[in-house]
């Protein structure tokens, strides 16, 4: 008993010491970085006020102080406070490289060279054995560059239908390679079109299903995108049933890059949940807030 | 008669392939057409063709991983669209292999190699170098495990698996902040959300990287990215304080401070 008494009353007296140690220290910088002008002017306000009083003790004290912190050390600390404030500009700057360099990673991965390759062998096959359909495969890969690269440039990201237009092209594209092993479906309301979205997420989403969920199985599969407004958050989910998720597998840089970017975006109000639903494959749902828009007003 | 299996999984590019091959080889017989790995070794098993065309990347088996079952009783050419690994091996190797799409006059060298090779000892395996194919294979198939284009086995859990009504929700252990024992269950923390698993503190301990999470109680576990900064509290005690969590800080107990000592 006595013991936790002793423990409470210092604790108190530490919270107290910390508590006026850093009002000292605040009123340090400020006296420190405050032009001369202005410190007289508190003076006199001082003088003014606890003359007033009849008590000119404190305001002398102050005056004292004050002088005596601008003098010796006032220097030395602007100083210093400019230094923490260069550390935290390039701090800033170096978080935004980082943000750059996320977004390359992002690049390299919707892009990848082994995609890249395969689609022009198909185009190129399609060429002798079906014209129209390398036409077509031909007119997609050509969407899903051209949406893809200047995405990347775009500061604030697109809207949830340019996603969707974008995951279309990429799917037709893998259905043309896999045939009737690769399945789609989307249920995306048109009035959801024009909601944000950020690039690159639903993409890599979809991506993760057919490397990951359909192509390593040997019949196939399905992969549906469905788009819903639930209260205020929008939810956009990535369901396929394929093989599943191998609780050792690496969940890859992939699904990293859009939890660090929906955390960067979004805080906690965003988030990116796998699941995997009681009939086998995987479900990867992004929830995001949601704002109600005055319909293109 | 010479005889041939050809393996993809994408059927444009068996139609492609079987294509070419009459063009520049109109004798060559095609018994059969895989569209995976499995089928690739079953019907070559079944037909015995003297060659074997295989896709690297399908479902089911690699064709890699189908090559080893197979060249011992047929002459294997390995087909791929872009996999920098493998072309690497190959071009170090003595394997025959295509690049995708086949272009004709690098299908009709391939054959003429081929057909004097079969010629020389018709009906015959491929048995001089048999060996050394066969070690050449092994070798792939630890490359490319090694670069991740199979699944990488490291042995550590990667993913904590949490009921939630019906399904069964994946956690990423990267998305995990911290595990904490709470009587029967463990509880899982992450930015946004909680659950609890089965899992005893101990099982999980075996089973995570245990550079990816450290022990810092007697009932907790730590992921180390996710600590912010340890201070020690007013009696003494080290608190670690984590990144993005507003929640209580957790306490290292003395077995453990040696963890976070000052350098």
């Amino acid at each position: 008993m006595r013991a936790s008494q002793i423990n409470h009353v210092l604790d108190f007296v530490r919270e107290a010491i910390k508590e006026a140690s850093k009002w000292w220290w605040r009123f340090f910088d400020w006296v420190a970085v405050v032009e001369w002008r202005r410190l007289f002017l508190t003076w006199f306000v001082v003088l003014m006020c606890f003359g007033v009083l009849n008590t000119p003790e404190p305001a002398v004290w102050y005056i004292f102080i004050s002088f005596a912190v601008k003098v010796l050390a006032g220097g030395k600390r602007k100083a210093e406070l400019m230094a923490r404030d260069a550390t935290l500009q390039a701090n800033v700057a170096t978080l935004e490289r980082r943000l750059m360099e996320a977004r390359m990673v992002a690049l390299q991965a919707q892009v990848e060279p082994h995609f890249l390759f395969n689609t022009l062998a198909l185009i190129g096959q399609l060429i002798e054995t079906d014209p129209p359909e390398a036409a077509r495969v031909h007119a997609h890969l050509i969407d899903y560059l051209r949406s893809t690269l200047p995405q990347m440039r775009a500061r604030d990201g697109g809207t949830l239908g340019k996603q969707v237009e974008l995951s279309r092209a990429y799917l037709a594209i893998m259905q043309a390679r896999m045939k009737e092993r690769l399945g789609i479906k989307f249920e995306v309301p048109l009035f959801l079109h024009s909601a944000p979205f950020p690039p690159m997420m639903l993409q890599t989403l979809i991506e993760n299903s057919i490397k990951h969920g359909l192509e390593p199985k040997i019949e196939g599969g399905t992969v549906s995108v469905r788009a819903q407004v639930v209260g205020s958050t929008l939810q956009v989910e990535v369901c396929d049933d394929g093989v599943g998720i191998d609780p050792h597998a690496d969940d890859g840089i992939g699904l990293a890059n859009i939890r660090e970017r929906l955390q960067l975006l979004y805080g906690t109000q965003a988030e990116l949940v796998i699941a995997t639903p009681p009939g086998g494959g995987a479900c990867a749902t992004i929830r995001l807030p949601y704002k109600m828009m005055m319909e293109d007003a | 008669m010479i005889t041939a299996l050809i393996a993809d999984d994408e059927a444009p590019m068996r139609d492609l392939l079987r294509a070419r091959l009459q063009a520049v080889w109109p004798e060559l017989h095609i018994v059969a057409e895989a569209a995976n790995g499995v089928q690739a070794v079953e019907l070559g098993e079944q037909h015995k063709p003297d060659i074997a065309f295989l896709d690297i990347r399908m479902p089911g088996l690699s064709g890699i991983e189908a090559a080893r079952q197979l060249y011992c009783h047929s002459h294997i050419v390995f087909a791929t669209a872009y996999d920098q690994y493998a072309l690497d091996a190959f071009q170090q190797g003595a394997l025959d292999y295509l690049l995708k799409p086949v272009t004709a006059d690098r299908l009709a060298t391939t054959c003429a190699r081929l057909r004097t090779r079969l010629e020389a000892r018709p009906g015959n395996p491929p048995e001089t170098g048999a060996q050394d194919i066969g070690q050449q294979l092994a070798q792939l198939t630890a490359l490319l495990e090694n670069k991740g284009q199979s699944k990488p086995q490291t042995g550590y859990l990667r993913w904590i698996q949490a009921q939630v009504g019906a399904s069964l929700r994946m956690v990423s252990t990267r998305e995990v902040l911290f595990f904490q024992s709470d009587e029967k269950y463990t509880r899982v923390q992450t930015v946004t959300a909680e659950f609890l698993i089965r899992k005893t503190l101990k099982e999980l301990l075996d089973e995570l990287d245990p550079d990816e999470f450290w022990r810092i109680h007697r009932s907790t576990l730590v992921r180390v990215d996710a600590i912010a900064e340890v201070a020690r509290d007013a009696r003494g005690r080290q608190m670690l304080r984590l990144k993005n969590y507003a929640g209580p800080e957790l306490e290292v107990s003395r077995n453990h401070s040696y963890l976070f000592q000052q350098m």
